[in-house]
């Protein structure tokens, strides 16, 4: 129970750390960080849980805008466990809905790939429009600004079910092969990659 | 933008770059954090003892070659094939150099030296992009030296960029800003005492697509490199030399091709942005959908970037299987489209003939009205190349119960023989990815080039790093790249599969051939001849393989569709083609995004009532007695199946406006009000997904290719059915040149940008510099 | 407590450990321009074919290299259109692309690196002063500004009579013989200010002067006579050991 007291409380925080964060109002973020799946720190989460309870999400180094804590911290929760009877969400915004799972795409503008090794968690999209006061976007949807980041698919899921969320799972798509390159073949005698004159 | 008299200029820099990344961060707070994971993920797997790469992304997997050579890559070891650039051994290591020129994509340049890392026992440091691994070598990545070098490479690419970052549109997604945050210097020793200011370059107009700021420029060459190596339109290049070198066209002239989009992408810089896109968003304040491109066959990956209501851009995502990184300008530009000429409120005819606005209950139920006075019989179904899977599985199982058995699509194909009843008859067969492993290709009558830019840019990847031969029949167009012209009609098809041509033997020496047979051809007056003698070739190439001990069931037939979802309709069990509608002159004809007027009034019943299903106002809403409006690709969620046979998924970007809504729940609202017991089971998305997958499986299989088979039962087929004859008439390309490309579809009809192309390739095509 | 911030403020913002250069050189830049603007003169319309002759010599460039490698002709099929039309149109890019079957811009790019391609029009006579250091140092500068004088015209422009072309080059190699100029093909060395003036009447009264060093030396011999190797050249064998 002080388990399941102390997610409640968390997740409340996340609410109160998202009204409070200055950085962007166009879209709030939360980032939690959460893998179910590794049983080695299974003991020393649950003690560091059961001593967080009323704490902000700060203070146990999961809010978005701690960087400095340890970020590896994984909390063991029991799969079984159903939070959709207190977990305080609207009925109306999660009834009929669908989260999708799925490994984001890298931004093709840039040639960095970090932010693509990550499974991303969010919800169908609901309508949003421009707000004609000052022309920011508004949506009648809290879950829409919710982003969840997670290590692996199977803590992705196992999230989802514990929330009661019905879950589309997006599998990543083979990753490049491996493709031998030269800058010889740039002045090769008889191959036709000596296209370029760059 | 330059400072006068400043003495701190790449402080200046540093301070705009870290305005814009404090503002990135605000929304972006995980990127830190997924760096140190991804870095601790690392450091995890190492000490393990093996190194994986990351689970996505293009990091590549190591060839597990047997004489593979080790490498250390800041002391830890990877074993790597000989040959192996530093750069690349590096990523399999999970070490991202840093680079400007260097893209997986195109061919080594070398030129902007920003991945210079130290090696041992090296004097010099080493562009990492372009060495070559030694066995043993030690690779420091991260180095005093190494950084020192970057440093200077950043000091010199700064000292002539502009610093106005506040006003470019790469603010916020731009390598250098994002580098010069991480390995330039905190100061700087730029200084410009004789206020003769920083390089200035001519800003070059190459269409309406890409803006260019030339002061941006870092010469780093992708762009040209994209421009002769992918889309082989060498349009692009560097003129001059030393420090007025400059990147452009040289005379004023449009970059001719279809793909030119991408090299807003490539460009690390600010140098080449888009210009519907200029001075719209910025990228973090856009909201990214993973969608599905219908803008041709081929079903690319693409982002959709939406902000409020609106989308604001579509970018390329990467699918190996279909378009790597490339996606045509036709996809990435027609977002427009979908803001015009758009059906908003369901319209019914009034007593004076004119289309009236109405609301859902009172069209709906007028509709059903005028269906439930007409049999089955008398009822007719036609669909357009865009509609989703769930929404044709509502249209057919609604009219089906209403007794109607007549659903056809817009797109024909010959139904002679198999016709459609085998699906290796209308698929691309090998894939596209076959495009790879082919040696020889056989185009018949398609402008590849135009009605799939990607798989185009693909077979050239292929005829450049494979020595791919490509060979064609059909009107003679420019594919860019070199083709064996065999002939225009028919005729040399036939010749062909008699094995009496002089291209015969070279076709039967091929060990793996393919022949791409395009849609368009066979809608013509010999497709029905142009199908049946392909499968007879495809099937004798194909019996030869395997008696050459070919064990590898290469599948050498393929056909090319247009359209994004002809395969799914063809799958659900629609007719190809209209000619079943003319025949029975219907009295209740339902269109679902039929726009390219193959069926006019005329070959319908007198009082013939047309309903009109779609979402935008074209050919289709025209004719129309009954107006529904519906939701385009971006605002449902949708099953799309590509030319291959591949299932995918697109998803919402925004919603529908105003009251069009997603197209099977209009179906299944219908259904309640027509007669008897019409209503659809389905009330979700998962339960019609789930009466999908009673239907074809593999509907629902998404990403995955299901194979056809039953070639030599087609050939059969074929043979005991008499041989068509021919009228050896030229197989004429539906899109001949560059100006046809841009206009396909009821989307991009509607689209401004569009349109601003045809004209900018027609203009182009009578000025004295020509295409 | 205030004292020691601004003790601390002011070691930040001026670190006398930290010596900092001034780079000051101004970039000289060309005079041409690297885009292509269409003029009544100079236009992809302008009429351009290669002569039969050069046609031929063509075939003889062409003949030096494999096939699939043709295109490593661009540079002396572009310098023999120069030489047939006096510089370097549009059109004549347009027909070298044409005779080597390479994409126009790979010809611009060749012929906009390489200043010895002229790309605007140039008189009869391309007068080109080298200002290069041993030049200048030799009075390279007053030939050039007698030059102008003599000539009515600044450096990269052309007389009206469309005579003369004057442009100032860098080093053409020949700083053993400086102050010269490079009038086409032709070298005039070790130029007095009276060597100028006579080598351009002469031009202009349609005479060729003699091209090479002015104050009487052979080539880049001392003026004064050779002091050294002034002996008759050793013959084949010399220095070898017997053995051998």
């Amino acid at each position: 129970m002080a388990l399941r007291n102390g997610i409640t409380s968390m997740l409340r925080q996340a609410a109160i750390v998202k009204q409070h964060c200055p950085a962007s109002r166009l879209s709030t973020t939360t980032t939690m960080h959460l893998d179910a799946n590794n049983n080695d720190l299974a003991t020393l989460n649950k003690t560091r849980l059961d001593t967080t309870e009323g704490k902000s999400l700060n203070e146990i180094g999961l809010g978005p805008m701690d960087r400095t804590k340890d970020f590896d911290t994984r909390i063991e929760l029991d799969v079984q466990d159903d939070l959709t009877s207190f977990n305080g969400v609207p009925k109306e915004h999660t009834k009929g809905r669908t989260v999708r799972i799925y490994v984001p795409a890298r931004n093709q503008m840039q040639s960095a790939t970090n932010n693509s090794h990550l499974w991303k968690l969010d919800f169908d999209v609901r309508e949003r429009w421009e707000n004609p006061l000052i022309g920011w976007a508004s949506t009648g949807d809290p879950l829409s600004n919710m982003q969840l980041n997670f290590k692996s698919k199977e803590s992705a899921i196992a999230f989802a079910q514990k929330n009661g969320w019905e879950f589309v799972v997006e599998e990543p798509q083979p990753a490049w092969q491996y493709k031998h390159k030269s800058y010889g073949y740039n002045f090769s005698w008889n191959k036709r990659t000596r296209v370029s004159t760059k | 933008m330059f400072h006068p008299g400043g003495v701190h200029g790449a402080r200046h820099i540093a301070q705009s770059l870290h305005h814009v990344k404090n503002a990135i961060r605000g929304t972006c707070s995980s990127k830190l954090l997924m760096q140190q994971k991804a870095a601790a993920a690392v450091a995890v797997e190492s000490k393990k003892g093996t190194v994986t790469p990351p689970p996505t992304g293009p990091a590549p997997t190591a060839p597990a070659a047997p004489n593979s050579v080790e490498v250390y890559i800041d002391d830890k070891m990877v074993m790597v094939e000989p040959g192996t650039t530093v750069l690349q051994a590096a990523a399999l290591a999970g070490v991202e150099i840093p680079r400007f020129c260097y893209h997986d994509r195109l061919s080594i340049a070398g030129n902007c030296r920003m991945c210079l890392v130290e090696v041992e026992k090296s004097v010099k440091p080493v562009a990492s992009c372009a060495m070559p691994v030694m066995k043993g070598m030690r690779v420091k990545t991260n180095s005093p030296m190494t950084r020192k070098a970057r440093e200077g490479v950043m000091e010199f690419l700064l000292m002539n960029h502009p610093l106005d970052c506040p006003i470019c549109d790469q603010g916020g997604e731009c390598d250098l800003q994002d580098q010069s945050m991480m390995f330039g210097s905190d100061r700087s020793r730029f200084t410009d005492i004789k206020f003769d200011g920083k390089r200035a370059v001519e800003d070059k107009n190459i269409g309406p697509l890409i803006k260019t700021i030339m002061n941006r420029c870092i010469h780093c060459t992708r762009c040209i490199r994209f421009g002769s190596e992918v889309a082989g339109v060498d349009d692009l290049g560097t003129t001059g030399r030393g420090n007025e070198m400059q990147v452009g066209t040289y005379v004023e002239k449009l970059f001719a091709s279809e793909l030119s989009g991408n090299v807003i992408d490539l460009c690390p810089v600010g140098a080449l942005t888009s210009k519907p896109y200029a001075f719209t968003y910025r990228p973090w304040e856009l909201r990214k959908h993973e969608s599905v491109d219908v803008m041709d066959g081929l079903g690319s990956a693409i982002l959709v970037n939406s902000r409020g209501g609106e989308i604001i851009r579509i970018l390329p995502r990467v699918h190996e299987g279909i378009n790597e990184e490339w996606i045509s300008d036709k996809t990435r530009f027609v977002y427009d489209g979908l803001k015009r000429q758009r059906l908003t409120q369901p319209m019914l005819k009034n007593s004076q003939g004119l289309l009236e606005p109405v609301d859902w209950e009172d069209a709906l139920s007028g509709i059903a009205a005028r269906i439930n006075r007409v049999p089955g019989q008398e009822m007719a179904a036609l669909v357009g190349g865009l509609c989703d899977v769930e929404a044709l599985t509502a249209l057919k199982d609604l009219m089906n119960r209403l007794g109607c058995e007549t659903l056809c699509t817009e797109e024909s194909f010959p139904m002679n023989a198999a016709g459609t009843d085998l699906r290796s008859n209308y698929l691309l067969n090998t894939k596209i990815t076959g495009v790879e492993e082919a040696d020889l290709v056989l185009l018949i009558g398609t402008n590849i080039r135009f009605e799939a830019p990607v798989l185009n840019a693909r077979i050239r990847k292929a005829y450049l790093h494979n020595n791919l031969r490509i060979a064609s029949i059909g009107e003679r167009v420019d594919l860019r790249y070199e083709t064996d012209f065999l002939g225009d009609s028919v005729h040399v098809l036939a010749q062909l599969a008699d094995g009496d041509h002089k291209y015969s033997e070279i076709l039967s020496k091929a060990k793996k051939p393919m022949i791409i047979v395009g849609s368009s051809s066979l809608q013509h007056g010999d497709g029905t001849a142009v199908l049946a003698n392909a499968i007879v070739l495809a099937d004798s190439l194909r019996s030869k393989m395997s008696s050459n001990g070919d064990e590898s069931d290469w599948k050498v037939l393929n056909v090319l569709h247009r359209h994004a979802n002809q395969v799914g309709a063809l799958d659900l069990g629609y007719k190809a083609g209209p000619s079943a509608i003319k025949q029975m002159q219907p009295k209740v004809l339902f269109m679902m995004g039929a726009d390219d007027g193959v069926v006019q009034r005329r070959d319908l019943a007198g009082d013939a009532f047309v309903i009109y299903q779609g979402h935008h106002g074209d050919k289709g809403a025209e004719m129309a007695d009954a107006v529904l409006p519906g939701a385009a690709y971006t605002e449902k969620y949708a099953t799309y199946v590509n030319t291959e046979g591949r299932a995918q998924r697109g998803n919402v970007a925004v919603t529908p406006p105003g009251m069009a809504r997603e197209d099977w729940k209009i179906l299944r609202a219908l259904s309640e009000f027509v007669r008897g017991s019409s209503v659809l089971p389905y009330d979700s998305l998962d339960e019609v997904r789930k009466r999908l997958a009673e239907i074809a499986p593999h509907l629902t299989r998404y990403g995955q290719v299901e194979d056809a088979n039953y070639f030599r039962q087609s050939k059969d087929l074929v043979w005991n059915a008499a041989r068509p004859g021919h009228s050896g008439q030229t197989l004429p390309a539906q899109q001949r040149e560059l100006e046809d490309f841009y206009m396909t579809n009821t989307i991009s009809r509607a689209s401004r940008t569009m349109a601003k192309c045809v004209t900018a390739a027609r203009h182009q095509k009578s000025t004295r510099y020509g295409l | 407590m205030l004292p020691s911030i601004v003790r601390a403020a002011t070691r930040y913002v001026s670190p006398s450990t930290v010596s900092r250069g001034i780079a000051s050189s101004t970039p000289v830049l060309s005079s041409h321009l690297f885009v292509h603007r269409d003029t009544d003169y100079n236009n992809p319309d302008v009429p351009f074919e290669f002569s039969p002759d050069n046609m031929k010599r063509i075939e003889a460039i062409l003949a030096q290299f494999p096939d699939g490698h043709k295109r490593a002709g661009v540079i002396p099929i572009l310098d023999l259109a120069q030489r047939q039309h006096g510089w370097l149109p549009i059109s004549a890019m347009h027909k070298v692309a044409e005779v080597l079957d390479m994409p126009r811009m790979r010809v611009y790019e060749v012929a906009t690196f390489y200043t010895m391609f002229n790309r605007q029009p140039t008189g009869k006579y391309h007068v080109q002063v080298c200002t290069t250091t041993p030049c200048m140092l030799c009075g390279a500068e007053a030939v050039r500004e007698r030059l102008k004088e003599k000539l009515g015209i600044d450096k990269g422009q052309t007389t009206k009579d469309g005579m003369f072309t004057l442009s100032e080059v860098e080093c053409l190699g020949a700083c053993v013989n400086a102050p010269m100029i490079q009038v086409n093909d032709d070298f005039y060395e070790d130029l007095s200010l009276k060597d100028v003036d006579d080598i351009i009447d002469n031009l202009r009264a349609g005479k060729r002067p003699t091209p090479g060093p002015r104050n009487g030396r052979t080539c880049s011999e001392p003026i004064a006579g050779l002091t050294s190797l002034t002996e008759e050249p050793k013959g084949p064998g010399f220095g070898l050991q017997a053995g051998l």
